[in-house]
């Protein structure tokens, strides 16, 4: 969709750098926020209301939550401004007195977010107004918030720049060399660990496993690399390990040596 | 004063965070932090991601395949996290991710260097990524020799294989016979 909005000229003017900063020096530990849902799913708003609890308590930096966009200096929109909010959120941004801080709160609301193309939405906050402080995160965490409250009160300062990497060189990221000397173990064992238990706790899992593995006398006698699984996977606290790294020696790596050794039933785990 | 009372004997519960640095907890799923000396340039991570947020393309020359980030689309659902082959892109603990006014500053972007077939001169992947390739044949049995007279094949884009297999097979069948 494209743009209508043109923001009026006298608002314009009222809200130029100059004037913010100078009302972010009057405001200083004192500024109330007004929050304007432009059709979000409602999880940025339920993060919003974990940063204002006890919890993180930003009221110790003045923060207030105001039911009326007129008592407000700080206008919070979440969501990636539905067509049935557009107005609504004019009448929001029109209705704050100037000079007014629009903070887009969400990964829709800084730019669409998942939603960025579909029809029914204008994809993100600055579409339609103006805005000073992005706050990425689906939802962000509350920290995340203070953070971006903070900074817009000048508090702290952002963290994050753009980056650009160039003319890196056309060699290959360094390879380990394999445990059985073909690779695609390592690979077989990494999409089994995934598999099992996702990408988090897969890749420690993977972690676990292999370590055990290179802690094998001689990491071709099946009996004694069962014995040594054996050992580790008892000493897991957590007992999914303990059960993933049997299943991966059952499923990947008697696989693996069945072109060498044949395999018996004993050398299996039972789970 | 009972109140402050019962804080002095509880403790206070409340994060020290603007002032004092925060720690989060095991497993968050922050920024994804990108690491450009591991990128080869497959465009999993862009095929994975669901809101688009990263999008892989060459530009307008075809000298160069781009790897864009833009973290305001992002979801953090660490799809391009578990799709990638060398842990180019992890999921950091990093949670500080609010700017001000400029929202290119989110932005984090990779150039890498396109490989053309040798067939038929079309930009098809990079050359980094061959050369990963090369170096896993390698690891995974493949003596050095026997590699070498196939670099040229390895080489050569997806269509110009195929048709290349397709005359092979049916260079020995003239046409009306079976």
């Amino acid at each position: 969709m494209s743009k209508t909005y043109v923001v009026p000229e006298d608002i314009k003017d009222a809200n130029n750098l100059e004037a913010k900063l100078e009302h972010l020096k009057n405001i200083k530990r004192s500024f109330n926020v007004f929050r304007v849902d432009c059709g979000s799913c409602n999880g940025c708003e339920i993060e919003i209301f974990a940063a204002i609890t006890p919890m993180w308590d930003p009221e110790r930096l003045g923060f207030k939550l105001v039911a009326s966009p007129r008592h407000a200096d700080i206008l919070i929109c979440s969501g990636p401004v539905t067509r049935q909010m557009y107005y609504p959120l004019l009448r929001a941004y029109e209705a704050t007195p100037d000079p007014k801080v629009v903070v887009a709160i969400g990964a829709c609301g800084s730019s669409g977010g998942i939603f960025h193309d579909a029809y029914s939405v204008w994809g993100g906050i600055d579409k339609v107004i103006p805005v000073d402080v992005y706050i990425p995160g689906c939802p962000p965490h509350p920290a995340t918030i203070v953070h971006g409250l903070a900074s817009a009160l000048g508090i702290l300062e952002q963290k994050l720049e753009y980056k650009e990497h160039k003319d890196g060189s056309n060699d290959s990221p360094v390879l380990e060399d394999s445990l059985l000397g073909n690779i695609l173990f390592e690979r077989d064992v990494l999409v089994e660990a995934k598999r099992l238990m996702s990408y988090y706790f897969g890749r420690k899992l993977y972690e676990k496993y292999i370590n055990a593995l290179k802690n094998t006398s001689d990491i071709k006698d099946i009996k004694k690399t069962k014995k040594v699984i054996e050992i580790y996977s008892s000493e897991e606290e957590d007992s999914r390990y303990e059960e993933c790294m049997q299943k991966l020696h059952n499923n990947v790596y008697l696989k693996y040596m069945k072109q060498f050794v044949i395999i018996n039933d004993e050398d299996k785990f039972i789970i | 004063m009972k109140l402050l009372d019962m804080t002095k004997k509880y403790g206070s519960a409340t994060h020290k965070y603007p002032l004092e640095p925060y720690e989060v907890f095991d497993g968050f799923r922050g920024k994804p932090s990108y690491t450009y000396e591991n990128c080869i340039g497959c465009t999993a991570c862009g095929v994975a991601c669901p809101s688009n947020a990263i999008n892989v393309k060459l530009n307008k020359e075809n000298t160069k395949l781009v790897w864009e980030f833009d973290a305001a689309r992002c979801i953090f659902c660490g799809r391009c996290d578990e799709v990638c082959p060398t842990s180019a892109i992890v999921l950091s603990k990093e949670f500080e991710l609010a700017v001000k006014f400029d929202k290119n500053s989110l932005k984090e972007r990779g150039e890498l260097d396109v490989q053309y077939c040798e067939v038929c001169n079309k930009p098809f992947t990079t050359k980094k990524l061959i050369s990963y390739n090369l170096n896993r044949l390698q690891k995974a049995g493949w003596d050095k020799n026997s590699l070498d007279t196939k670099v040229k094949y390895i080489r050569t884009c997806t269509d110009c294989k195929r048709n290349h297999e397709v005359e092979n097979l049916t260079s020995n069948f003239k046409r009306g016979t079976k």
